[in-house]
């Protein structure tokens, strides 16, 4: 009896594999200064390892799950351990899911590890879950870090696992800040059109309630100077303060005054008021565009013990990004002065554009609306 | 590591494609079935086996008990969840070599799951050196040799079978050999008369020998007869994995497919019959086939990013015939072949070869037909085509 079993296991066993063994998913992220986690873990092996059918009826439903969520989570996080470049990071669960996968129904932790350092160099795990259950188990790891990606597969006969997260000199750290700063005023369209608005009108001048050709290239030159420094200055100022934590506003004022700032610079194009004084007026909103400078750094987040580099990278590349504009808006636009082109259809029409678009984002952003 | 980094690439889409996570409206939603209810009788079993365990950790008879339980149950459900379960029942005599006959048996048990053949043959050896009348350890190796095409290390180990047992069993090993190396017909009337000298052997010893026969009647040309054998079989009623995939099979090279479908509605948890399901509802454009091909794919590339290919046989019939993939199906194929060598082991690298139009891939499966002399019509007319 126990002969002919084990043919028929031999015969069976070898080549038919079947379902999927225990798996987890731990994807990992390290950005900034944060070190954030999902884990997806089977029902079943959570079943198995805690007991969740309450009712003993087979099934397991959202309410069984739910009410031993506590008992879920200091469960697996009990056995994961998370070290960023030697320090410990201890995982809190953020929100308690549910997702599906190819075997079945897994409950899903979001969590925050906050991480005695930033996770700069390496990024170490230690894995024990089911161990002592089910040596089959393994726990599949993806780790995120900017832009790159690594994974590894853990379990009883691996529990520990190093991953590097790349090179994280000083330089390096610069270069990606300086980076996403050019990217975020080449697509912070915003601010690109309060600074063209300010530009439009350098290449001229305005006498008898009429804009005419600016006769030389210095004068024009040192306007967009002007404007240009006085515009960088300010927004320097309110994004140092602001990334420092020294000043925060609601993001919802602030984009609502950098909407107003646009449209206000582009109807002073129609309808001059301020002329001469214009590097004032790029100053004084400047301070605003600071603040949504910020914000981005805010959701890119700063390494903490890299601060100063990452701001300054930031903020360099900012100037670039702009001064890139500024290098391709001016000679054009000198060039292009004399002809009716410019002054009607992009100084005139151009403003005018800018003043409705920047209207409907002033409306959108003050009534929390949807328009464009 | 580079290996397990690309695999991973490659799998990331398997595993991050899951439905988005979401936060369940309904307390009542049922999110999992479990395979055994607490209430069921197998249930209360294995609670008593692991109590027992429990209760002697350093117990051989006790872990090795359980551990039987829950390999049978993997077996039987075709899940490996089980395995590792009868794993960690043997945790304490993991390596140890002065473990009793009973546990090196069971280890090597699952070595051979995990197709650590070598491994497996050694604590078998171990086994059959403590106990020389030991005769599960010894059929166990000659289905270990079976796999790896070595017949006549198989027939020595049925030999040495014959005074350990009945003869049932005994010529069951012998036909099962012979049945691969040309003499089926001749295997199949042994065992059948074997069959019917012996009315009082067990359900199990029946199913294993019905099963055999019905492969080797249909080989035979006797569709009736293993038809017959395959019901007679069902009827026993112990659910059986590989009964199911083999008469599955047979219903599929007779393109019957509706009643393939019948047959596994329920069975789409174990992959092996998922895959079987799988064709025969594309075959018969079934509304659910896409899903199921789809889901079949997530399977394997979870597999995949374990760094595990165990069922690699039907990972290239999946390539092969829901993919319409032969090279990627050949490539497979000629991989199990490394380890596996048993007649569908064959029977797939011909067909992706076939598939593929690249004959000298092919090579190792014709050597092994010239060798065996395995009577199989289908394979023959293949092997001819791609000569």
């Amino acid at each position: 009896m126990r002969l002919a079993l084990a043919l028929v296991l031999a015969l069976a066993g070898a080549p038919a594999l079947a379902h999927k063994p225990s798996d987890s998913y731990l994807t990992l992220s390290a950005e900034g200064g944060a070190l954030r986690g999902q884990w997806d873990i089977a029902l079943r092996d959570l079943e198995y390892a805690i007991g969740l059918d309450a009712d003993g009826d087979g099934a397991i439903t959202w309410g069984e799950l739910r009410a031993r969520q506590q008992e879920v989570a200091a469960y697996a996080l009990a056995r994961l351990t998370l070290r960023a470049d030697g320090r410990p990071c201890k995982p809190v669960v953020r929100e308690h899911l549910v997702d599906q996968h190819s075997d079945g129904a897994y409950a899903v932790m979001r969590f925050d590890a906050p991480c005695a350092a930033a996770p700069q160099r390496t990024l170490e795990i230690g894995y024990s879950l089911f161990a002592d259950l089910d040596p089959t188990h393994r726990g599949l790891v993806r780790v995120q870090h900017g832009t790159a990606t690594a994974s590894g597969v853990l379990g009883p006969d691996r529990p520990r696992l190093e991953l590097a997260l790349g090179e994280a000199s000083r330089l390096r750290q610069f270069l990606d800040y300086a980076r996403e700063g050019v990217w975020h005023i080449w697509i912070g369209i915003d601010h690109v059109l309060f600074l063209v608005s300010l530009l439009l009108p350098a290449v001229l001048v305005y006498s008898a309630r009429a804009w005419g050709p600016a006769p030389s290239f210095a004068p024009a030159f040192w306007d967009v100077f002007r404007i240009v420094t006085a515009f960088t200055v300010a927004h320097s100022i309110t994004l140092s303060l602001a990334a420092l934590g020294a000043i925060a506003l609601p993001s919802r004022l602030v984009e609502s005054v950098i909407a107003l700032s646009v449209a206000l610079a582009a109807l002073n194009n129609l309808k001059p008021v301020v002329l001469a004084r214009r590097w004032a007026v790029a100053f004084g909103f400047g301070l605003v565009h600071g603040f949504g400078f910020a914000s981005v750094l805010a959701d890119l987040g700063l390494p903490r013990d890299a601060l100063l580099v990452s701001l300054v990278g930031f903020n360099l590349g900012v100037e670039a990004g702009q001064l890139a504009i500024v290098a391709l808006f001016l000679p054009a636009a000198f060039l292009a002065r004399r002809h009716w082109v410019y002054r009607r259809l992009v100084f005139a029409g151009g403003s005018a554009a800018i003043a409705l678009i920047a209207a409907a984002w002033m409306a959108e952003r003050i009534f929390d609306l949807k328009l464009l | 590591m580079p290996r397990l980094l690309f695999g991973a690439l490659l799998c990331l889409a398997a595993m991050h494609g899951a439905a988005a996570p979401r936060v369940p409206a309904d307390a009542r939603e049922v999110l999992e079935r479990l395979p055994i209810r607490p209430a069921d009788p197998i249930a209360a079993e294995l609670r008593s086996l692991r109590a027992v365990a429990a209760a002697a950790p350093a117990d051989p008879a006790a872990a090795g008990a359980l551990a039987r339980r829950y390999f049978a149950l993997a077996m039987a459900q075709g899940d490996p969840r089980y395995v590792g379960y009868a794993q960690a029942a043997l945790a304490p005599w993991h390596q140890a070599d002065h473990a009793p006959a009973e546990i090196l048996v069971l280890r090597a048990l699952l070595r051979q799951y995990r197709h650590d053949f070598e491994g497996a043959l050694a604590d078998l050896a171990l086994a059959v050196q403590r106990d020389p009348r030991d005769a599960e350890a010894r059929a166990w190796r000659a289905a270990i040799h079976m796999v790896r095409a070595d017949y006549a290390a198989a027939e020595r180990e049925c030999a040495a079978l014959v005074p350990l047992t009945d003869e049932l069993q005994a010529i069951g090993c012998t036909a099962y050999v012979k049945a691969t190396t040309g003499q089926t017909r001749e295997a199949y009337l042994q065992l059948r008369d074997a069959l019917g000298r012996a009315p009082q052997s067990g359900p199990a010893a029946r199913l294993w020998t019905l099963t055999r026969l019905a492969d080797m009647a249909a080989r035979l040309g006797d569709t009736a007869a293993a038809e017959r054998h395959f019901r007679d079989a069902l009827a026993l009623d112990l659910s059986d994995n590989y009964l199911l995939t083999a008469y599955a099979d047979f219903l599929l090279e007779q393109h019957r497919d509706r009643e393939v479908v019948n047959l596994l509605r329920d069975w789409a948890r174990a992959d092996t019959l998922l895959l079987r399901l799988a064709l025969a509802e594309t075959r018969l454009g079934a509304p659910g086939a896409a899903q199921r091909v789809q889901a079949l794919g997530e399977r394997f590339a979870a597999a995949g990013l374990r760094g595990e290919r165990l069922h690699l046989q039907e990972e290239a019939r999946f390539l092969l015939e829901l993919r319409a993939d032969p090279a990627a199906a050949l490539a497979a194929a000629a991989e199990n072949w490394k380890t596996q060598r048993e007649p569908r082991d064959a029977m797939i690298l011909l067909e992706a070869a076939h598939a593929a139009r690249d004959a000298a891939a092919a090579a190792p499966a014709q050597d092994w037909l010239a060798r065996t002399g395995f009577e199989h019509a289908r394979m023959r007319r293949l092997a001819a085509e791609l000569q």
